[in-house]
């Protein structure tokens, strides 16, 4: 890499490539001033968007950690299913009030058994992640309306704590913002946010994951344990509904056991979203905290404009084929 | 044989952003000739087989066909005159039987105007292949169930099957030695031989020089995007080509050896067998180069992956530096101080998507990070960037992304790779396939280095000449066994053909 003689002339500006890489945060920044210029009064207001950040938090947790299974080019279709699984178990145990810790305890283990049963199924008995997790999602969801007959949990059964968790936040006051505070479900997605980041940017987990997603046959042979980490993907993918599951339990202070099954579609389209954003079409979790929040602010939006909901939902998916098709034809064009 | 020029090509030029890949280009095609086309990766061989593939639109190009101006607007327009381009990748449906394959892009024969008739279509496969002199094939066969050379055939059976109709006279063929045997290769240029019999001409892209003379008539030589020479090969010799298509003398392809000494054993593999390989014993000495011989589906590569930890081992023993290694994986075979130069770089050797220093540290990750778990940038970057500047490595940094290198420079990451965790033994798989001669002399050099350090050496080649110019001693495996092992000084190219087949009759004896 020496050969300065060698060096091929610096690329060109492109438009295309450019627009490949920043369309979707482009189309992101023009979502926010298209609702700002319809609802200058309420829109762009610190409250709103703590609003906003609180409405996404839990597809948040969801998205991030299902990123890391779409990193090694797998997916999780089971995540909705397992977070009104957890959710329920939770509920269940504070009902038969168990501590708050071990109910919390055993709804995150459930998640990564879960995640342990998809992992083996894809890693070890070999079935492709589509019909494994396909299966997956309607054995948990099964278990949840079994373990619960069905029935929602709500009022006395809910301690408390739970349900002041999500109403909770990290006052403003010190930096002079008395009226405002970053809610609870915000700080605890962030976390995850973090967390996520670390481990697929700055570890050696992270690069065995992008290898595995590039090519596994090749990360094989260049002695990657292919097998145990799609295995150890899984359970985080697990683990991240299991939180998810929680947090709705909190913030609804009740748990019925079909709440978290409309998570799993807007996280894969969250994915998607962030991938249009990078080169190489690779998941990335900063792209799914983009993909996140489109979802979260076209939502956020569309209802202060008083859109039918039902037409919200046409106009979400439009959106994610429209940026989707945009960055595919931009690829296939270069 | 009459020499009418077939095809024509003058002032071709096209650019990529401003970068030039051709320029004023140009190419004469004789009726009945087989026309070598030669050049290092980058060179512009690929960009002129595009254009005349009309599959990307010329800056500048002038086309005559028998005489008469053409225009290659689309890959529609270069069919109807007759072109038809044969590729290294085999797009053969494996599903399919071979009939149905030669068949594809026609419509196939129909009983009452609704059934395939096949019969029809399968007495018509027999005798288009017959017309090739291809005769072991039977059209019912599944593709799936042929080898690399034999799907190579099929390929120019469906060719040539639209010749018949179209008038097509002129193939062109890009590397389609680089996945054959060396029996296969003779089934090829036997079919290319009768093709030529029949008018046709054949543009032929090789790496292998010495296959290039036993096979074309006259070459065209490319560089920097120009085609620099156009000769009968009859006029020049191998070092002259390389002289014209680098620009520079090479002394030698094959740098010379400095005596071996005796050394202790290395790797000591005793009775070993997988689903391929059966009882294969030998020592490996340190420094010692040894090279593996066969024809394809001899269980070269099985040999290799076997040592490498990624196939199964059924039974026998490995020793390294005297001490017996139980059952390992990749991950083992990596630690124990294997490093493996996979045989297809693309699909088994690189994650193409990411960086060269991604590529190049993958195996090491652990070695290089802090505390096994988080990684060192800083140090994944210089390590790529002394690794690649020891291969002579061309890109223009670490960070860039794999899939933009050539196929040469490509190969030369993951040398690199094998290279960094200073590795005690060597396996090579085709490390110089569908390389250009430049880098090829680089890995060669490379490997040589390695040796002199006391490395140990496995290449498994298709190409022979490579075996002889590199390896100290060469084993020759049939069906998955060792049958002769032979010391390569002295050695000519056809001594070794000749016992690798002789080891199939003596097999088929046996």
């Amino acid at each position: 890499m020496q050969q300065v003689n060698e060096r091929p002339a610096p690329q060109p500006f492109a438009l295309g490539r450019w627009l490949r890489r920043f369309g979707t945060l482009l189309g992101f920044l023009g979502v926010v001033a298209f609702f700002w210029w319809q609802k200058p009064t309420t829109f762009m207001t610190i409250s709103n968007w703590l609003n906003i950040t609180q409405q996404v938090s839990i597809l948040g947790v969801v998205a991030f950690m299902m990123t890391i299974v779409m990193v090694m080019g797998d997916f999780d279709l089971s995540v909705g299913t397992m977070a009104s699984l957890a959710g329920i178990v939770a509920a269940l145990l504070f009902q038969r009030e168990f501590p708050l810790w071990q109910a919390v305890l055993v709804a995150l283990l459930v998640g990564m058994a879960g995640g342990l049963l998809n992992g083996l199924l894809v890693s070890f008995v070999g079935i492709s992640p589509f019909v494994a997790t396909l299966g997956m999602l309607t054995v948990f969801g099964g278990v949840a309306l079994s373990i619960s007959s069905g029935k929602t949990i709500f009022g006395r059964a809910i301690p408390e704590a739970v349900g002041g968790f999500a109403q909770g936040g990290l006052s403003l006051s010190g930096i002079g913002l008395p009226a405002v505070s970053i809610p609870n479900l915000t700080l605890l997605a962030l976390g995850v946010l973090v967390v996520v980041w670390l481990l697929l940017e700055q570890t050696v987990f992270g690069r065995r994951l992008y290898a595995i997603g590039g090519n596994r046959e090749a990360a094989r042979l260049a002695g990657v344990r292919v097998r145990i980490l799609r295995l150890i993907a899984f359970m985080c993918t697990g683990l991240g509904a299991a939180i998810a599951g929680l947090m709705l339990v909190s913030r609804l202070s009740s748990a019925n056991p079909t709440q978290g099954d409309g998570l799993m579609l807007n996280a894969i389209a969250a994915v998607f979203l962030g991938m249009t954003m990078s080169e190489e079409g690779e998941p990335h979790v900063l792209g799914t905290l983009v993909g996140v929040l489109i979802l979260g602010v076209l939502n956020n939006g569309l209802t202060q404009m008083r859109i039918d909901s039902y037409i919200q939902q046409i106009l979400t998916g439009g959106i994610i084929i429209l940026a989707v098709t945009l960055s595919s034809l931009s690829r296939r064009s270069s | 044989m009459s020499l009418a020029e077939l095809l024509t090509v003058a002032g071709a030029s096209k650019s990529y952003n401003g970068v030039p890949a051709l320029i004023d280009a140009s190419l004469h095609l004789l009726s009945g000739e087989v026309h070598a086309l030669m050049g290092e990766n980058g060179a512009g061989k690929s960009t002129l087989i595009k254009l005349l593939a009309g599959v990307v639109t010329p800056d500048r190009m002038q086309v005559w066909v028998r005489g008469r101006a053409v225009s290659l607007s689309s890959a529609r327009a270069a069919f109807d005159l007759g072109l038809r381009f044969i590729h290294q990748e085999l797009n053969v449906i494996p599903q399919l039987s071979v009939a149905e394959n030669i068949f594809l892009s026609q419509s196939y024969p129909r009983l009452a105007g609704v059934f395939v008739d096949w019969r029809k279509l399968n007495a018509d496969a027999r005798s288009v292949l017959h017309m090739l002199g291809v005769t072991h094939l039977d059209p019912r066969t599944l593709a799936a169930r042929l080898s690399t050379g034999d799907q190579m055939l099929l390929k120019i059976a469906s060719a040539f099957l639209g010749a018949e109709r179209t008038n097509a006279a002129i193939y062109v063929m890009d590397e389609p030695t680089a996945a054959l045997s060396s029996g296969e290769t003779e089934m090829l240029f036997a079919v290319i031989n009768s093709l030529r019999k029949q008018g046709c001409a054949i543009l032929y892209v090789s790496h292998r020089i010495d296959e290039l003379f036993k096979i074309a008539d006259r070459v065209t030589v490319m560089r920097d995007g120009r085609t620099v020479a156009t000769m009968p090969l009859a006029e020049t010799s191998p070092e002259k080509l390389i002289t014209l298509m680098t620009g520079r003398d090479l002394q030698q392809v094959y740098p010379t050896r400095e005596n071996a000494t005796p050394a202790s054993p290395l790797l000591e593999v005793r009775n070993l067998s997988t689903h391929a390989a059966k009882a294969i014993t030998f020592t490996l000495h340190a420094g010692e180069i040894i090279g593996i011989a066969g024809l394809s589906g001899s269980g070269r590569t099985e040999l290799l992956r076997a040592l490498m930890g990624a196939d199964r081992i059924r039974a026998g023993e490995i020793r390294l530096s005297g001490k017996r290694l139980s059952r390992y994986s990749t991950r083992g075979a990596w630690r124990y101080g294997f490093a493996f130069v996979p045989e297809e770089r693309r699909t088994q050797g690189l994650v193409v998507s990411r960086t060269v220093a991604d590529n190049v540290t993958l195996p090491h990750l652990g070695a290089i990070s802090r505390g096994g778990i988080l990684l060192d940038s800083l140090r994944a970057q210089s390590l790529s960037e002394t690794l690649g500047a020891s291969v002579r490595l061309r890109a223009r940094g670490p960070d860039q992304i794999v899939r933009q290198l050539s196929g040469g420079n490509q190969q030369k990451i993951v040398f690199a790779r094998a290279l960094a965790g200073s590795p005690a033994v060597l396996l090579l798989d085709e490390p110089t396939r569908g390389v250009d001669m430049g880098a090829k002399v680089d890995l060669y050099r490379l490997i040589r280095q390695a040796s002199a350090r006391g490395v140990g050496v496995i290449i498994a080649s298709s190409d022979l000449p490579e075996l002889i110019g590199l390896c100290d001693r060469i084993m020759i495996l049939q069906n998955g066994r060792l049958v002769d092992t032979v010391q390569a000084a002295g050695l000519t190219e056809a001594g070794l053909l000749t016992l690798c087949y002789g080891a199939e009759m003596h097999s088929a004896a046996g």
